[in-house]
């Protein structure tokens, strides 16, 4: 099967799962960020939990490969809180935009327009970036567990048990 | 009940899915998630229609690579992901404004949309400066 026919199902089943678990609502992805419903929290974490467990196995096994990026801080941090105000305004992230048009939330396809704008903005402003705020506080291809200089299960299962403190917390506040 | 036709899963169990999903694909292609690299492509595509020239001279164009690849396929599976489970759980709708929205807001579709293409502006520029 080629590599494009791979991303097609796999694509389409994780949108599937999206879907059913209900994230891919403007109310849902806002309400997060007011602190009032945390089921895109729940998702992702659960999500993180899995993943992290089944990646470091295959990765302890030699089956598979890491794609870790590269830690640049003035690109994080500058982007990220860029990437917070759009997000709070469109409501949806890129790929939960495109899920929520096929459940019918058609608002989202002017968030998809204005996202393919902003990449073109940004591939035309790229090369001043390039010499200024991408090159600010490069950490280079880091890790959690490399930093803190600790296997990499032990951050697992502290990781683990600090999400499901956060799951029963959830449940309890009803959130 | 069939789960496929029920209309949410608790998302404890679909991120959980989810997150397997991703093993599976790590395991069979090497490929991790991710959906805005796709944006960028798709706008080199649409811009090199009218100005081919222009694209291939672009550094972010050409280091990121104008083409459907597999990530564009994924994105564009989503879609269709979501609109087949919509369709089994009687769960799709077409909502032009969200309900918290509109009860911040009100009904006018016109501010929503613009919001959200202005949002989606700031949003894709953010998250291609911080790398995601």
């Amino acid at each position: 099967m080629s590599l494009l026919a791979y991303g097609l199902i796999t694509g389409i089943v994780f949108g599937f799962f999206l879907q059913k678990g209900q994230v891919l609502r403007y109310d849902k992805q806002v309400g997060a960020l007011r602190l009032l419903d945390f089921t895109i929290v729940k998702f992702m974490l659960s999500s993180v939990i899995v993943s992290m467990v089944g990646i470091y196995l295959l990765l302890d096994m030699g089956l598979i490969e890491l794609d870790i990026k590269s830690a640049s801080l003035g690109a994080n941090i500058l982007g990220g809180l860029i990437f917070g105000i759009g997000w709070a305004l469109v409501g949806y992230c890129p790929a939960t935009g495109v899920g929520a048009l096929g459940e019918g939330r058609y608002d989202a396809a002017f968030g998809l327009v204005g996202m393919l704008v902003g990449a073109a903005v940004y591939a035309e402003v790229y090369p001043v970036l390039k010499g200024t705020v991408l090159t600010w506080g490069n950490l280079g291809k880091i890790t959690l567990h490399g930093i803190l200089g600790l296997n990499h299960w032990v951050v697992i299962i502290v990781l683990i048990v600090l999400f499901v403190g956060l799951f029963r917390w959830f449940e309890k506040k009803n959130l | 009940m069939n789960i496929f036709t029920q209309r949410s899963w608790s998302p404890y169990v679909a991120g959980a899915l989810a997150g397997l999903l991703l093993v599976l694909s790590v395991l069979a292609t090497g490929k991790y998630f991710g959906a805005s690299t796709t944006f960028v492509r798709s706008a080199g595509l649409i811009e090199q229609v009218f100005v081919p020239d222009r694209v291939q001279s672009m550094d972010y164009f050409v280091k990121t690579k104008v083409k459907i690849d597999w990530q564009w396929m994924f994105v564009f599976g989503v879609l269709f992901g979501s609109l087949i489970a919509a369709r089994m759980g009687r769960d799709f709708k077409a909502t032009p404004v969200p309900p918290m929205w509109e009860a911040a807001f009100g009904p006018n579709s016109a501010k929503r949309w613009t919001t959200a293409f202005l949002g989606g502006i700031i949003l894709m520029f953010g998250a291609r400066l911080a790398g995601g």
